[in-house]
């Protein structure tokens, strides 16, 4: 999901927590229907019979040689043991759910599960910040602040009384592909729920007034997005690897853009883009599948077929060798990204690849997580993530470092960039990441949300649906060949590195290992739509 | 529900109140599920706390540990959660890093987390491995190892979390900045990450004193729940963990204690943030109070949705913040209501504080409409609907029930007694906390 962090640095402070390691986020980055939800945190497809139970336990090799200095703490009487067996292995099996298509080509998903009484409405448009016009960055962005910003006769205000005052909740956001409105209601108010959702949708009002008042919210958010720097080595990351492409353009625009769009262009976008041959909607929880087609034809049946303008955006650029530091002289930490051009979702080795981005950096495995952390202490998060979209994708590895260790971390991850493809992967380490895989699956079934985030993802990227059912299969067959050949599509000579981060006491580490070439943009020249990322003189 | 007086200022007639309030309860959301799970103690002092839920084959296993940055002594702030990292570094049958990869390698997910009042280990995985967890969660319970490199390795992964997460994002350190202001001796003043100083001061022999003191049976509570039979987890529950020695010694529970905030405080800072901060906070009462409930509604009524009050005057309609709202941070010791608004660039920030602290106010000054009490109910009932779907959430809900209330039974009867509080328990609570004298104001601006 594209969203602005203004808001979600702030939403720390009602839960001060701090984890051992880093939620994992792989899954989701690769998955931008995932993002489309509100609720679940997570996400992406895999189906699979129970794990071999010989891979669970592998013969521990009972704690290494100690060191002379450590020492067992507490209970020297506590006895050697091995891991105990597993128990039986269960029966597991994609949930039942149900597609449907109204005559108007609205996509339904419906899945009935009845363990708590409320249902949840999430629809997505297949139109996202990806489909702005040229030159206007930020309109599909606003189309959706705006779209329950006032609807169907409807204020902002009376449309945020009808929700709030049921318990519900209405979001919705963007990702680069798709545009999304959520609703969530008790079960007793699914047609409420369905009749606000389908008013923002099809009728938003895009009043002047509310216009103004968002476009004055997202110029302060930007305002602050522009000082994080994730944000902001993600923002430049993006623009090198996706070049012109619209994905390598800010998703919520620059403050030139944000300041220039115009009601009209907000009309234009929804007329073209918002209609339900390009919508799919899912139905989730407690109702019938035959009530919930009912209410879905009354709310939706009549929102008119239209046809769908061409989409034919500029092609990226082939990978380039690229080091841009991006100067923050107050920062406590350098953001570092690496990575470069990827695949799209819609290809054969799909499995192989995301098996090979997982063992440089996902859960199960993580060479990064292991050369950084575990054994230099370098960073708390190291991780690589695959962003496969509709028309593209990117790897891309991740970690964040104090000034003076810098320019050792980037070393290391563009090392097992390189290592990745020179050196084929171990037999044990694919069997682990594979064994990852299929395992993990019944934990990516548990909520009726994340159900659907699967059917969702299936009929959005239009793979076929059986995918669902024998994706551990599908694991399961993948070979050191099969994951050497992913690995051809690498080009480690040809890495985009993005350091957001005190230039003053990096710089002089670059060239020490061996990176001579690198731009610096000093603080306040940052202009990411120029080729050169500096404002014009 | 209860029968509630008319409040005082309604502009309705008592019967046309009534008959509204009768309309809302009459329209209330269906009620959330029971969790009805069981809870046993083993001889060691171990709580358990199991709950069946075969819609998934998974389980979900947390262990808590009764002991957060509120127990640590003074220079070691920030102890807590670098114990939690140690004790992922192996034990006498599993050495460093095992634990996370023998989870993840059939498969699952694990990781921990530590706030001011406990620290939590959690793991989600294939059913048929419960007996692992169990098994990795005994032997770190019962014999964890440290060595000074790994400890020093480990200590330096801490540092660049917190600087990652506290030093290095716009607005990072505003809970901290609102804390270290707010309370003068409970250690609420600090909070979870701790300082660089007392980290740095962390030793190898503080991590044994640690473990010794809190990582003991009679300090902890499991919760379990997935596909399973709930007497076999309990089984196997105490196979393992069952078999961890009882410490000789009590657990320690002393704390200072704050003593009332007499006069109206008033805080302002410097920060390289973009935009300026106001926050205003207040002294509320711990979780175990009956306040608790009515401040919960106070700060749905404030903050939850579009249509609450601080987002519609200060977002919405005036127009001073970028972000606004109000929070009822519910612990074990006596902690804060806090108001934060972002404001707007070019806006008066003495308006935007007024806004603020009006909203607080009149949360005594009136009783909230029933409208107003009717929505923050459903909200509250959606919270639990939707803040119950996983294993993971169900045995949060639990654990925390256990730990800070003594009682599973309590994660259920919590819904009866937020339904039960009345617009003018809101009220009253209100009159009794958001007083000038046991309020913080805090500006945080950009460096003059």
């Amino acid at each position: 999901m594209i969203a602005l962090p203004a808001v979600c640095a702030l939403a720390v402070l009602a839960v001060p927590v701090a984890q051992a390691s880093p939620p994992v986020s792989v899954a989701q980055a690769s998955s931008p229907v995932s993002a489309a939800q509100a609720s679940s945190p997570v996400s992406v497809a895999q189906a699979s019979p129970p794990v071999p139970v010989a891979q669970a336990s592998p013969p521990v090799s009972v704690a290494q040689a100690s060191s002379p200095v450590s020492a067992v703490l507490q209970a020297s009487r506590w006895p050697s043991s091995t891991p105990p067996r597993p128990l039986a292995p269960r029966d597991i099996r994609f949930p039942a759910y149900e597609v449907r298509t109204l005559p108007n080509g609205l996509q339904v998903v419906v899945v009935v599960h009845r363990e708590q009484p409320a249902v949840s409405l999430r629809a997505i448009v297949r139109a996202g910040s990806a489909h702005d016009p040229p030159g206007r960055p930020g309109v599909a962005a606003m189309v959706s602040t705006l779209l329950d910003q006032g609807a169907a006769g409807q204020s902002a205000q009376q449309l945020a009384e009808a929700i709030d005052g049921a318990g519900g909740l209405l979001t919705t956001g963007l990702g680069r592909d798709l545009s999304f409105a959520n609703a969530v209601v008790m079960k007793g108010d699914l047609a409420l729920g369905m009749r606000l959702l389908a008013g923002v949708l099809r009728s938003p009002s895009f009043a002047p007034e509310e216009l103004e008042r968002q476009r004055q919210q997202v110029l302060s958010g930007l305002k602050v997005a522009l000082e994080d720097p994730t944000y902001l080595a993600d923002l430049v990351f993006d623009r090198l690897v996706y070049g012109d492409h619209p994905y390598g353009l800010p998703g919520h625009g620059t403050v030139e853009s944000v300041q220039a769009l115009t009601r009209d262009d907000l009309l234009a976008f929804h007329g073209a883009h918002y209609a339900p041959n390009n919508t799919l909607l899912a139905v989730v929880g407690d109702v019938e599948v035959e009530e919930a087609m009912t209410q879905v034809a009354s709310a939706f049946g009549d929102w008119a077929r239209r046809e769908l303008p061409p989409f034919s955006p500029a092609r990226p650029p082939g990978p380039a060798r690229r080091l841009v530091v991006i100067d923050r002289p107050d920062a406590a930490q350098t953001e570092i990204r690496v990575g470069q051009l990827g695949v799209p979702r819609k290809v054969d080795d799909h499995v192989a690849v995301d098996l090979l981005i997982k063992i440089l950096g996902g859960a199960g495995a993580n060479r990064l997580h292991r050369v950084l952390r575990i054994e230099r202490g370098l960073t708390y998060s190291a991780s690589a993530d695959m962003e496969s979209l509709k028309q593209g994708g990117q790897f891309v590895g991740q970690t964040s470092t104090r000034a003076g260790t810098t320019g050792e971390a980037l070393r290391l991850m563009v090392d097992e960039f390189a290592r990745l493809k020179r050196e084929r992967v171990g037999d044990r380490e694919l069997a682990d990441a594979k064994a990852y895989l299929t395992g993990h699956f019944p934990l990516t079934i548990e909520t009726p949300e994340q159900i659907a985030t699967q059917v969702l993802n299936a009929l959005f990227y239009e793979l076929p649906l059986r995918d669902l059912e024998t994706y551990r299969q599908r694991v399961n067959v993948v070979t050191l060949e099969d994951v050497a050949r992913a690995a051809l599509r690498l080009q480690p000579d040809r890495l985009t590195m993005v350091l957001v981060g005190r230039a003053e006491e990096i710089v002089p580490q670059l060239g020490r290992l061996g990176f001579s070439r690198f731009e610096v943009i000093p603080p306040g020249a940052l202009d990411v739509l120029s080729a050169d990322l500096r404002r014009a003189r | 529900m209860r029968l509630r007086p008319t409040p005082a200022t309604s502009r309705l007639p008592a019967v046309l109140a009534l008959a509204a309030l009768a309309a809302a309860a009459a329209g209330a959301a269906p009620r959330p599920p029971r969790l009805n799970a069981r809870q046993v103690t083993f001889e060691n002092g171990l709580q358990v706390v199991v709950l069946e839920d075969h819609s998934t084959p998974i389980v979900h296993a947390q262990l808590w540990y009764h002991v957060g940055s509120k127990d640590e002594r003074p220079g070691r702030t920030g102890f807590a959660h670098l114990f939690e990292h140690m004790m992922f570094k192996g034990s006498k049958n599993v050495r460093p890093e095992l634990h996370a990869s023998l989870i993840s390698s059939v498969g699952g997910e694990s990781n921990a987390y530590t706030t001011e009042d406990v620290t939590v280990f959690w793991a989600t995985l294939p059913a048929q491995y419960l007996p692992l967890v169990l098994w990795l969660e005994a032997d770190r319970m019962a014999s964890l190892k440290v060595d000074e490199a790994t400890f020093r390795r480990e200590r330096e992964v801490v540092k660049e979390e917190r600087r990652m997460r506290v030093e290095n994002q716009p607005y990072g350190r505003l809970s901290e900045l609102i804390y270290a202001h707010a309370f003068t001796v409970h250690p609420y003043r600090h909070t979870t990450v701790g300082s660089m100083k007392d980290l740095e001061a962390a030793s190898v022999d503080d991590v044994r004193e640690f473990y010794r003191t809190y990582y003991v049976p009679n300090n902890a509570t499991l919760a379990l729940v997935g596909d399973f039979d709930a007497d076999e987890a309990i089984a196997l529950a105490r196979r393992y963990l069952g078999q961890v020695p009882r410490s000789p010694r009590p657990v320690p529970r002393e704390r200072p204690v704050e003593p009332p905030q007499t006069t109206l405080r008033r805080v302002t800072l410097h920060e390289n943030w973009p935009l300026p901060v106001i926050v205003v906070a207040h002294h509320i009462p711990p979780d175990r109070h009956a306040d608790s409930f009515p401040l919960r509604l106070a700060a749905k009524v404030l903050s939850d949705g579009q249509s609450s009050r601080i987002y519609r005057s200060l977002v919405y309609e005036k127009g001073h913040a970028l972000s606004a709202f109000g929070t009822a941070n519910i612990a074990e010791d006596p902690n804060l209501f806090f108001a934060v608004a972002v404001v707007q660039p070019g806006r008066d920030l003495d308006e935007a504080e007024r806004a603020l602290v009006a909203e607080l106010e009149r949360l005594a000054d009136e009783a909230i409409s029933e409208r107003e009490l009717a929505r923050a109910r459903n909200q509250l009932a959606r919270d639990h609907v939707v803040g119950r779907a996983s294993n993971q959430e169900k045995a949060t809900h639990l654990a925390h029930a256990v730990v800070i209330h003594g009682d599973a039974a309590s994660a259920d009867r919590e819904f009866d007694s937020l339904m039960e509080a009345t617009a003018a328990d809101v009220q009253r609570a209100a009159r009794a906390y958001f007083t000038p004298a046991n309020r913080l104001i805090l500006r945080v601006l950009p460096p003059s």
